[in-house]
């Protein structure tokens, strides 16, 4: 690794450390309500771009599992979504 | 009415039953002649176009005559054939696993209610585009009046939810990575894309203008001010009405002589209401259209061929 790398790291660890778990935490709602955006169906919402979204689906599955572990759901509470 | 034929993509709509089919044919046809290559497209799940024309047309366009194309499209088809595209297009990105478990969620996704419309939507979107490069100008004989001026309306819907999708997606990205390459966000940037060249062309009155067919009665006078009032909302040009099915004048028959006196009123009042769009009057015919002879003659009427200018 470069020297200005680590110049580079050291600096960004400074700045970001501090907020690195608010910042995840952001992120991660952030997450929830895109996922939510597009699996609107799932939960009863009728949603407008389903067909738009098709083709990212397969993107959101991993993302999908991230989140109901994240939420302390060993399972998927939604039974007709494919997904452990 | 001539300069009809200078747009690119015309939409005939009205009222059940006024003749939507009939016009939008005969003006395709009289486009064909003066030299367009015209794809006359009917969304209407009635299909009557292969009627007139006398036979199959399916939802691949089929030559008619010459510089004359139909096409027939139909929700449900539309739906499983954009199913069927995007499980090809994802097909080399994915592992076996993921892509089981994804098929699934796109089956269980295109079988909501609202698939079928869209992907109807998505289709004419396309032709808008003008994807298919074959065609000058492209003639949508639409199913009535209400369903249409929604479809029109969805290109604006879709545009605002696809935007605030790929404003969520990027907050979340600018937060966890800094990345360019995400492929969802790719791939949400390419449909605003799109909607938003689909919206530009049906918005400008250089390329589409929207035509409404009544005929001279109080119920489908009513529905095309109100119809006019939505496009005008929309900001899609009307490009004209036709009047369809007048009564002749010199019946001696007392029953048609009270109802031509009747349509004289709501004619003067189609005068007086619709003052600031073109208007032209089409008489009611000998006989029915049906076949290409009776719709030249509808077609003279419509748009009349211009006369060969002495030298």
């Amino acid at each position: 690794m470069s020297i200005r790398q680590n110049i580079r790291d050291f600096f960004h660890g400074a700045a970001y450390g501090a907020y690195e778990r608010e910042l995840r935490m952001q992120a991660a709602e952030l997450n929830d309500m895109f996922l939510l955006l597009c699996y609107m169906e799932v939960v009863g919402l009728p949603n407008p771009a389903t067909l738009y979204l098709l083709d990212v689906y397969p993107y959101l599955l991993e993302q999908f599992h991230v989140w109901h572990k994240r939420m302390g759901m060993d399972r998927l509470p939604l039974g007709n979504l494919p997904c452990c | 009415m001539r300069n009809l034929l200078e747009k690119k993509v015309l939409f005939f709509g009205g009222k059940g039953g006024v003749g939507k089919t009939t016009c939008a044919s005969a003006t395709a046809l009289a486009a064909s002649h003066a030299g367009k290559r015209v794809l006359l497209v009917s969304t209407d799940p009635a299909h009557s176009t292969s009627d007139i024309f006398e036979r199959e047309i399916g939802p691949e366009p089929v030559k008619l005559l010459p510089n004359l194309w139909g096409l027939e499209i139909d929700g449900a088809l539309e739906s499983q054939r954009y199913v069927a595209n995007v499980k090809e297009q994802i097909k080399s990105l994915f592992g076996h696993h993921i892509l089981k478990e994804a098929n699934k969620q796109i089956d269980l996704a295109a079988s909501m209610p609202g698939a079928e419309e869209m992907a109807l939507f998505d289709r004419i979107g396309g032709l808008i585009r003008g994807e298919d490069t074959r065609f000058d100008l492209i003639i949508f004989d639409t199913a009535p009046t209400g369903h249409t001026l929604r479809l029109i309306r969805m290109p604006e819907l879709m545009e605002a939810w696809i935007r605030a999708l790929s404003r969520s997606r990027q907050a979340m990205l600018g937060i966890e990575q800094d990345d360019k390459t995400d492929p969802v966000l790719i791939s949400l940037t390419d449909r605003l894309e799109g909607l938003r060249e689909f919206r530009a062309r049906l918005l400008s009155p250089r390329i589409s203008a929207f035509m409404l067919v009544l005929v001279a009665e109080r119920l489908p006078i009513e529905e095309t001010a109100r119809a006019i009032e939505q496009l005008n909302d929309a900001g899609v040009t009307v490009g004209g009405l036709v009047v369809n099915r007048i009564l002749p004048a010199t019946s001696p028959d007392p029953f048609l002589q009270s109802r031509h006196a009747q349509e004289l009123v709501y004619l003067d009042e189609i005068d007086r209401r619709f003052a600031k769009h073109s208007r032209v009057r089409v008489p009611q015919l000998a006989s029915d259209v049906h076949g290409v002879k009776t719709l030249e003659a509808l077609s003279e009427i419509l748009i009349p061929q211009p006369q060969p200018s002495r030298p």
